[in-house]
């Protein structure tokens, strides 16, 4: 087995912050005596990545995706444990290392803002040494596969966030990097424009067979693109496992679900063992039923119900993930 | 040349030229950058001087009279304009704000950007005071030196907005323990209009001040590089091995701190 691209090995990050009062008093206390808070934002986080793989880094707001992502990247630190991306320290900030990443921040652009999009472009080939007539062929195939060649002259400021999304992705691109962190590069992207950009990140990860770790809170990035998944919860590492087995963690369970020709308005006792999820005119319902029940309580509802529409699914990411954030003793069985 | 020192002269090249484009993005903006000044010089110093001289024409004030005085203050504005010009505004906000994120993934260091955004900077802060020199010339205002005294003048203006470029740099790094420093940015910025010779020439001052302050590198930044524009220069040896010292300084004090404060940078708001 090759060696991995990227290696942690119990990596610890914490920050000091200070405590203050509010109002005039607490700013005025504050000002001679300050209370440090410290906060453990990644606890005791290892894993490994393989070339090619790409993976999903998932978890609430504040769980330490970003604070990883700014470790992974050289931005910040680590306060302690061991941290390899390419055989580098990040945090070294070689020049050859930095020429072989790629950050792209859904949240916080990194084009200028003053200038339009190619100026930035030239000023990124210029950095990253791209010879002339790689820069030409790399914005001519990814300026047609996203759809901004007409908006590579407009000034940033000016742009759509769908179409700054584009070009950051483009900027993070033009140089060919090895490994590629997104934090949450669909963020606040319409669902037309968000397609594109998951299509986009695939045809480019079938091509160039780079490294991707991707943050989102947007569960069809993750579906469209990861094979592994790693969830983060209070800054430890909660689950690292491919999609399917995430899909199942709650157990084999399914989601069905029964619409009626009308509203229902009697109490189902047969229904309420498989927690049921009533639709606000009462018309349908959504059952989780593990497999082995699937087909006799089916049957026994089609049989005995006025039902129209009948449809069944595997568990949602999307309702795993709830799930597990509302109660997150359910991984401690999964915990690595 | 080898290789990797045209790369990077090509890296410096276009950072220069991009930031050429970002400073002059927006027309109006620059246009009241290039007549700002100068409108301010002409309606508060001009009149004020006039007002002060308008009593009796061939006062004399400690050497000057109101045309020496006209001359020394015209000169006052542009070598502030080409020596002084540079805050460091964005790089204490670029820290404060988490933008210095983007610079530390590109191969480019942020030291190198900042400086070649100054570079680009200048070259058209001296366009500018180059501009207004000429159009005081042709009003009669001030008369041009000769091309020797010109250059040396120029050079040793350029030379000591390199200094000032590295001390606000040093305000600006501050900005990783400090969390605003606008307050001691325009502290320095009043200590050092007051003391340079800036607001009235140092001769109006007490002699034992002005002694005291020719150790400092305050007087180096305006006073004495009129007086050699002025055709009337001293203390240029002196000066120089003063400004050296101190950027020097400032420097190694930038260097040091950007490595220490890089270690406690957070990227918050990233």
């Amino acid at each position: 087995m090759q060696a991995p691209i990227i290696s942690v090995k119990n990596l610890n990050k914490h920050f000091i912050s200070y405590k203050k009062s509010p109002g005039v008093m607490g700013s005025f206390t504050s000002f001679f005596k300050r209370n440090p808070i410290t906060k453990e934002a990644v606890k005791d986080f290892s894993f490994d990545v393989q070339k090619g793989e790409i993976i999903g880094l998932l978890g609430p707001n504040g769980a330490g995706k970003t604070t990883l992502m700014k470790m992974f990247t050289g931005i910040i630190v680590p306060s302690s444990g061991e941290l390899k991306i390419l055989g580098t320290n990040p945090w070294e900030r070689d020049k050859n290392f930095r020429k072989k990443i790629a950050l792209v921040m859904g949240q916080k652009s990194q084009l200028w803002w003053d200038i339009p999009a190619m100026d930035s472009f030239l000023l990124l080939q210029k950095y990253y040494e791209v010879s002339d007539s790689d820069f030409n062929e790399r914005i001519e195939k990814m300026s047609k596969l996203l759809g901004v060649k007409d908006l590579l002259h407009i000034h940033v400021r000016k742009l759509s966030l769908g179409e700054r999304m584009k070009m950051e992705l483009m900027a993070s691109l033009l140089h060919n990097p090895e490994v590629i962190f997104l934090d949450e590069p669909t963020i606040g992207l319409d669902l037309v424009a968000q397609d594109n950009i998951r299509e986009f990140i695939k045809d480019y990860h079938r091509k160039n067979q780079c490294a991707i770790i991707i943050t989102s809170h947007y569960m069809q990035d993750v579906q469209a693109l990861c094979d592994r998944l790693i969830l983060i919860f209070d800054g430890k590492k909660g689950y690292d496992g491919t999609l399917d087995d995430f899909e199942n963690i709650l157990g084999n369970e399914k989601v069905v679900s029964f619409t009626f020709n009308e509203p229902q308005l009697n109490d189902y006792q047969i229904l309420n063992a498989y927690k049921p999820q009533w639709s606000e005119d009462k018309t349908q319902v959504e059952l989780r039923v593990c497999e082995e029940d699937l087909r006799s309580l089916s049957s026994t509802i089609i049989k005995n119900y006025p039902v129209t529409e009948f449809a069944t699914d595997k568990m949602p990411i999307e309702r795993v993930m709830k799930e597990l954030m509302n109660n997150p003793e359910l991984l401690k069985s999964q915990l690595v | 040349m080898t290789e990797a020192l045209e790369r990077n002269i090509q890296k410096w090249w276009i950072t220069i030229k991009v930031s050429w484009v970002k400073h002059t993005a927006y027309r109006m903006n620059f246009f009241l950058q290039m007549i700002g000044p100068a409108l301010v010089f002409f309606f508060v110093k001009y009149n004020l001087w006039s007002s002060i001289y308008s009593a009796d024409k061939s006062m004399i004030i400690k050497g000057f009279n109101f045309e020496q005085m006209i001359n020394y203050h015209t000169w006052a504005f542009i070598v502030g304009m080409v020596a002084q010009g540079h805050g460091s505004w964005n790089l204490s906000d670029d820290i404060r704000m988490g933008r210095i994120s983007s610079y530390l993934i590109y191969p480019f260091n942020f030291w190198e950007f900042h400086t070649a955004s100054w570079l680009s900077f200048q070259c058209i802060q001296i366009g500018i005071a180059s501009f207004t020199l000429v159009c005081v010339a042709a009003a009669g205002v001030l008369q041009l030196p000769s091309l020797e005294v010109m250059t040396m003048g120029v050079a040793y203006t350029l030379f000591i907005s390199l200094f000032w470029f590295t001390m606000q740099y040093f305000t600006g790094v501050l900005a990783f323990w400090l969390e605003e420093t606008w307050i001691l940015r325009v502290m320095l910025n009043i200590i050092t209009y007051f003391l340079s010779g800036a607001i009235i020439p140092l001769d109006l001052y007490p002699k034992w001040i002005v002694d005291i302050l020719n150790y400092t590198p305050f007087p180096y930044l305006t006073y004495y590089p009129i007086k050699i524009f002025m055709g009337q220069g001293s203390h240029i040896t002196q000066g120089f091995f003063i400004i050296l010292f101190w950027t020097i300084v400032f420097a190694f004090l930038n260097h040091r701190i950007w490595k220490k404060g890089i270690r406690l940078y957070t990227a918050a708001g990233m």
